[in-house]
């Protein structure tokens, strides 16, 4: 697994004459790690490989890059209160828009889909929701809303055959879900109280008719039942579903972290019955959990891997066979099933740095 | 905000990080008595249930005991990682004495709680601190200086840092370094403070700021800077906290003074080290940041002082308070609404009072109204920054085409309060290819199709072949693109003709031998035998009864011979017969061959035969029959036989061209999950596609619904491994399927094709404000619901252009067509550039039923009348508008969605333009015609031929001179051959063919042909003026393997085609 490499030097040579073992220190400061864990190394290289750095002269802490809905756009956003839009087509990076808006560090960008118009929502450490939109080339803010108390951490868009519909997920422990009806008018539905002391993630169950896949009649709505997932301070991962009446109802907990869940993700429908969700937490776990079947409504987990460190975010491909793991020691590292059903890291996603010492970092910086 | 409160006067201690759920220790304070001045003691430990709303904590144990304490913590000795054993909690008395307590036996219940006890100190012990490093030490602080280092494995004997201080003085704090394990601090309300180094057995610095103002009531080490260390004063003359770096340890590096009175307790965050708490005696309990000084957050208390205050370690936004009211609150400091907490107490006291009635009087309570809070006063603020364990520093998330999009903000230890080192905020997108097998393969495909390498391609195949059966599929495959295909499957079949004559001839020589000579002479009988009854009847010219009494006997050679004589009528019904009885094992095949009953063999023959009666029916099929009989067979293998027989049915599928039932088959037998799997599925497809189209000039070009999501499945897959290009070559074409062209679009965009400017661009979807409820081949999109958000941005505010856009995709020809007839252009409209797409249109041959279809274009069009209505009509409700027109507007538009585009000249191959409608400037309902284009259809086109065809009729460019002369001798080949050919099935090709050049010819007008091209054309068509034709396919395959594929695709193969038979037929 992993082994320390470097120990650390004793800034304060005053109170340390006498160093100690290097086990004393497992816990101090900089480790330097050398990755044994991952069996893909080799092919890493190969499978990963960087095509655009793209400089977001931001001035702080980014907290989240997405893509757009054809991969040709990227938005960014930061501590640095600002939203910021790139065009990356062609390996280039082009400032489209530099969104200020907020008040805070803007902790998540979300592309709408592009079915209805170039919209793009980002929510912050200041209480609010902004959602954005492209008009004439120009981007505005759209809609901002404020009401959560507390810092709003996620923020989804529902799949886009429901209509548009934001989750949003706040510190305040609330989740809202904003629906737009029209003429600039958005309808906002509150579930107080989903995790006590904050919601940290939501993701947006994939758009499946039960019982039929693809034979609707035209002309009519398909009969969906809207699921998203959410993931608390409470160390739980709830499931909610939308009621007849158009309440939302807890459906589910998902209880296997023992702390904070930083990120959930519902896996994209590939046309299989399962649904699958990945979950990560600060205790370092990522679990994949499945269900075979939606009525019976029973998930297992599955443990991924433990990780020494609290790990922020989990992705799923587009095609739901790989996740992507990042962690707090700013490793990200790419997971696929095997035929036996194990999950195996298959790939570190290395540029060059991760968890070096700050030293080290700056010297291969300069070489990117 | 304030999660949870417990009326104690308590000393509290949260459970080790490592601890899960979370556990608050209490112990009964010394110091503080509670309202009932009772001289009790406990030990109580409380869970923290975040799930719970109220604000009640779970009490899970209370442990009565003798003493009462200083000091309470809870350290992490001898705790797994699993946190079974929960630690050990730590207890400073009133006598000088330390006693261990097990969390774990208190919560169970036992009586024996005590792991150990030690009353070495004097007086009160008010400090503890646990070695974070090696958390079997722990540091007690009591009076007269004493300070001792005790070893949790070896409790008798403490050890000292050093020689006490003089003069004696109480310890009112002691602190282990959080970066350097040996080393320690201590304080007293002297306003000293003292470091030690453990391994010096000595102090090392001292730290005052003379001031004697001081009155040490906090101190605490920085979580991450070795040197620095907070000391807070509990003198109300001196209600600061000063915060001392050891390196400068003449005065203190920053003096926080935002408390009015003396401070009594202070708390470092572990999780972020910009966040310090401190209570004081002027009832604040204050965040600020001691790097800074600036206060972060005031905790909304009461107007109690807090004597404790501590952070939980393990969540790190919940802290705890313990005031002098007699109470621990426990708070977030990430704010929060607490209306919830409110409206749940009014619930508990509603239900308390029963809600009822329950005083009798009748009359039931009214609800208990609650002071209606304002927002302001409800609603808890978080801290003005964010806590450093909500900024994520690090994400990966993908995005379409296998692309990674990661970043991470790597962190800078700030040593010494160094400056953050500017940092570079880099996003970096990443390729992630894990399918490199199968892109290969897929190249090496594609390359097959464009080189048109197909018989070589199934060679290769066939030797890298693992199986036997993949090896006969790729056989059978092969065969179709090579002379004399039924032959050579008969062969793979294991019959050679020529094999079969020999024997034949053979045989016939030996038979010859023993013919008997005829002639001579020969008796007629007519006795009353058989004999003699059959020539009567012969004589009498009774064929009938000759046949009878023939096969009466079991004659049946003669019955046979007779019945020839006898007419077609007797034969027949003599063949009957002659089967009926005959009981020879080849009888039915007999047969089936005499009554040409093929469908007969492929029916009911026995299945382990199925090669015979493959055989059978490649011998003898009619070419119209021949794909339905294979198909036959194959079903049946497919629905009767067993495992293997089933896999054999791909062979009868690809003897019958029949793609969309070999997928079904495939699919069947093989497990498609998997790219590669899916890979082996594809090749086949496309090559038996690409044979389908060669050999039996079938317009393969339309796609069944399996065949289609096969081929979108791929598309998805290539896409996901970042072979954009690849997947729009694989896609379908000519469908409707929404998905399919969903795909598309994301396909066509993703390959990063310009937008002109940033402007809305269009979306294969519908626009929210179109009408529900459109007919014609879009039905799958009405799948999407509209809801609610048909009015999204309404046309007044610029909407977004509806419609479908599909980047030259309809029209295979379109790519590397620029437009050239600016008067069917819209003039707002840029010109927009095909994507370049090499793939463009091999996967589908230019589109053989568009051609008819094109002749009849004048007849078959008329959208005006219908379509100008909506416009015309003022705006109104468009929906009903729509409806009234449904019957007849979109009729003639979708019809239009399949046109033959290619034919029209440059400017209609427009697809992908700006979308003039889209444009300020145009009234909203001008956008309607545009809604009811199918999906697929070319808007803009549709709209030009709403404007331009009533006035204008469309015209042909001239070819250009220098190049008439292709058309001509092309042309008149073309005659010559089918002049000269005698089977329907070549006539049939040169006809498509004809069609076909049109693309040839439309190029040649638009003179979009690249020099190199045309002048390949040129020397082609001499050597057909020469009549040599081998010349002129040597020139042929010159061009194609030269040129770009998407330039000539359209055309070459037909010319091929044609040179080939004008060789053939020797014209």
């Amino acid at each position: 697994m992993r082994e320390p490499v470097l120990t650390w030097c004793v800034p304060l040579e005053l109170l340390c004459s006498h160093p100690l073992p290097v086990s004393a220190f497992l816990k101090t400061q900089v480790k330097l790690y050398t990755y044994r864990a991952c069996a893909g190394k080799d092919e890493m290289g190969k499978m990963v490989s960087v095509i655009n750095t793209v400089d977001t002269s931001h001035e702080d802490m980014i907290h989240d890059a997405q893509m757009d809905y054809y991969g040709t756009r990227l938005a960014t956003c930061s501590s640095d209160r600002s939203v910021k839009i790139f065009d990356v087509r062609n390996g280039g990076q082009i400032l489209i828009a530099d969104l200020r808006g907020h008040e805070g560090p803007v902790w998540q960008v979300a592309w709408a889909h592009p079915m209805y118009g170039n919209i793009l929502a980002s929510c912050s450490y200041d209480r609010k929701v902004i959602i954005w939109r492209e008009e004439n080339g120009t981007w505005e803010k759209s809609h901002e809303h404020a009401g959560h108390d507390s810092s709003v951490n996620s923020v989804c868009w529902a799949p886009q055959d429901y209509g548009l519909i934001l989750a949003c997920g706040s510190s305040d422990g609330a989740i809202s879900l904003l629906t737009y009806t029209g003429e600039g008018q958005w309808e906002v539905k509150k579930i107080n109280n989903a995790h006590t002391i904050g919601c940290n993630a939501v993701s947006w169950a994939p758009a499946v008719v039960p019982g039929s896949l693809i034979d609707q009649p035209s002309g009519q709505k398909p009969n969906y039942i809207k699921r998203f997932a959410s993931g608390g301070c409470d160390n739980l991962i709830k499931l909610w579903k939308e009621e007849e009446d158009g309440q939302w109802k807890e459906e589910q907990k998902l209880e296997a972290h023992s702390d904070w869940v930083r990120d959930v993700a519902w896996a994209p429908s590939i046309g299989l019955p399962t649904s699958t969700i990945a979950s990560c937490s600060q205790d370092g776990r990522v679990f994949i959990w499945t269900c075979d079947d939606v009525s019976s409504n029973t998930w297992s987990p599955k443990l991924l891997h433990k990780f020494n460190d609290v790990v922020w975010h989990v992705s799923w491909s587009i095609t739901a066979n790989i996740l992507a793991v990042s962690g707090g020691d700013n490793k990200v590292t790419l997971w696929k099933e095997s035929v036996d059903g194990q999950w195996v890291c298959i790939s570190d996603v290395n540029k060059g740095q991760g968890s070096v010492s700050a030293s080290v970092t700056e010297g291969q910086q300069n070489e990117q | 905000m304030k999660l949870k409160e417990v009326d104690r006067t308590a000393m509290q201690a949260w459970s080790p990080a490592q601890n899960h759920p979370i556990y608050l220790a209490t112990g009964t304070s010394a110091q503080q008595l509670d309202a009932t001045f009772s001289t009790n003691a406990s030990l109580e430990i409380f869970e923290l249930d975040l799930s719970d709303p109220s604000l009640d904590m779970k009490s899970c144990a209370t442990f009565s005991s003798s003493h009462r304490y200083h000091k309470l913590i809870w350290g992490p000795y001898k705790m797994d990682s699993k946190g079974d054993v929960s630690g050990v909690l730590i207890a400073g008395g009133e006598n000088g004495n330390i006693i261990l307590y097990d969390p774990s036996k208190i919560i169970a219940g036992d009586k024996e709680v005590v792991i150990a006890q030690n009353d070495k100190h004097t007086g009160p012990v008010r400090a503890l601190d646990v070695n974070i490093f090696q958390t079997n030490l722990v540091a007690s602080g009591a009076n007269e200086s004493e300070i001792y280092i005790w070893d949790l494995n070896n409790f008798a004997t403490p050890m000292t840092p050093g020689a006490k201080t003089q003069p004696p003085e109480d310890i009112s704090c002691i602190a282990w370094n959080r970066q350097v394990q040996h080393i320690l601090a201590s304080a007293s309300p002297s306003g000293r403070a003292t470091v030690w180094d453990l391994r010096k057995n000595e102090p090392i610095i001292k730290v005052s700021d003379h001031s004697n103002r001081m009155h040490c009531s906090g101190l605490a080490w920085h979580p991450d800077v070795a040197t620095q260390m907070v000391l807070a004063s509990e003198d109300d003359r001196l209600p600061v906290i000063q915060m001392w770096d050891l390196r400068f340890a003449s005065s203190p590096l920053r003096v926080l003074e935002n408390h009015a009175r003396g401070i009594l307790a202070i708390a470092w965050s572990m999780a972020d080290p910009e966040l310090l708490l401190s209570c004081g005696k002027d009832a604040k309990i204050l965040c600020s940041n001691p790097n800074t000084g600036e206060v972060l957050y005031e905790l909304p208390t009461n107007t109690q002082w807090c004597f404790d205050i501590q952070w939980c370690p393990r969540n790190p936004a919940v802290l705890s308070a313990a005031s002098f009211d007699g109470r621990i609150s426990v708070y977030s400091i990430m704010g929060g609404s607490t209306d919830g907490l409110r409206q749940k107490q009014v619930d508990k006291l509603s239900s308390s009072f029963g809600n009822l009635d329950p005083f009798g009087t009748g009359q039931p309570l009214p609800p208990l109204q609650i002071p209606q809070q304002t927002a302001q006063h409800s609603i808890v603020l978080p801290l003005k920054k964010p806590p450093k364990w909500i900024r994520r520093p690090v994400g990966a998330s993908f995005s379409f085409g296998g692309k990674l999009v990661t970043f991470e903000n790597v962190r800078m230890p700030s040593h010494q309060g160094a400056e953050q080192q500017q940092q570079q905020h880099h996003v970096f997108i990443s390729q992630v290819v894990t399918e490199k097998e199968f892109l290969s393969r897929s190249d090496q495909l594609q390359q097959a199709v464009q080189s048109q390498g197909f018989i070589s391609y199934c060679q290769k195949k066939i030797d890298a072949s693992q199986t036997e059966f993949e090896k006969n599929v790729w056989s059978f495959l092969k065969v179709n693109f090579e002379d004399d295909s039924r032959g050579k499957y008969l062969e793979l079949l294991g019959y050679r003709k020529e094999d079969l004559g020999k024997k034949h001839i053979k045989e016939e020589k030996e038979e010859s031998e023993f013919l008997p000579s005829s002639g001579g002479t020969f008796n007629i009988s007519v006795s009353g035998d058989i004999d003699g009854l059959i020539t009567q009847a012969l004589l009498t010219g009774n064929f009938e009864s000759a046949v009878d009494l023939c096969l009466h006997d079991n004659r049946m050679a003669d019955a046979i011979i007779l019945a020839i004589a006898g007419g077609q009528e007797l034969l027949a019904r003599t063949q009957k017969k002659y089967f009926a009885k005959s009981q020879s094992k080849i009888t039915r095949l007999i047969t089936a061959v005499v009554m040409k009953n093929w469908k007969e063999i492929v029916e009911s023959c026995d299945l382990k035969n199925w090669r015979e009666a493959l055989a059978a029916v490649l011998t003898y099929a009619k070419p119209d029959e021949f794909s339905a009989l294979c198909d036959l067979l194959g079903t049946r293998l497919e629905n009767e036989g067993d495992s293997l027989l089933q896999t054999q049915a791909c062979l009868c599928y690809i003897c019958a061209g029949n793609v969309e039932k070999l997928v079904a088959c495939w699919t069947k037998a093989q497990d498609g999950s998997h790219p590669l799997s899916l890979q082996d599925l594809i090749e086949k497809v496309v090559i038996l596609r690409k044979a389908v189209q060669l050999t039996q000039a079938m317009d393969t070009s339309t796609v069944g619904v399996l065949l289609a999501a096969k081929m979108s499945q791929y598309a998805n897959l290539l896409a996901a491994q970042g072979s954009i290009a690849a997947a729009l070559a694989f896609l379908p074409d000519n469908t409707n399927q929404p998905n399919i062209m969903q795909l598309r679009d994301r396909l066509c965009r993703a390959q990063g094709e310009p937008v002109a400017g940033h402007e809305s661009p269009k979306i294969p979807y519908e626009e929210q404000q179109l009408p529900k409820g459109r007919p014609g081949p879009v039905a799958g999109h009405h799948q999407m619901p509209r809801v609610q958000t048909q009015q999204y941005y309404p046309h007044g505010e610029n909407p977004p252009p509806p419609g479908f856009i599909m980047h030259g995709n309809v029209n295979p020809n379109a790519a590397g067509q620029l437009p050239t007839s600016p008067g069917h252009m819209h003039t707002q409209v840029p010109p927009y550039p095909q994507p370049q797409r090499p793939q463009n249109g091999w996967n589908d041959p230019p589109a053989l039923n568009r051609v008819p279809k094109k002749k009849k274009m004048p007849e078959n069009f008329m959208p005006p009348v219908p379509i100008t209505s909506p416009i015309m009509n003022p705006l109104g409700d468009p929906q009903s508008q729509m409806l009234q027109q449904q019957p007849s507007a979109p009729v003639p538009l979708s019809s239009q969605s399949s046109f033959p585009q290619p034919h029209l000249p440059g400017g209609q191959h427009f697809h992908g333009i700006q979308q003039p409608l889209g444009q300020t400037g145009m009234p909203p309902s001008f956008s309607k015609p545009n809604i009811e284009g199918a999906p697929g259809a070319p808007i803009g086109n549709t709209f030009q031929h709403v404007q331009s065809l009533p006035t204008k009729k469309i015209t042909k460019k001239p070819i250009p001179d220098e190049h008439l002369i292709l058309k001509t001798t092309f042309e008149d080949l073309i005659q010559r051959c089918l002049s000269s050919a005698t089977d329907p099935q070549t006539k049939r090709k040169l006809d498509d063919a004809s069609k076909r050049l049109e693309f040839l010819y439309d190029k040649l007008r638009e003179q979009t042909l690249s020099p190199t091209i045309t002048s390949g054309l040129h020397n082609i068509a001499r050597s057909i003026e020469t009549r040599n034709y081998s010349e002129g396919l040597t020139m042929h395959t010159h061009i194609v393997s030269t040129s770009n594929f998407s330039e000539t695709s359209a055309f070459m193969p037909v010319l091929k085609v044609v040179l080939t038979q004008a060789n053939k037929l020797g014209v």
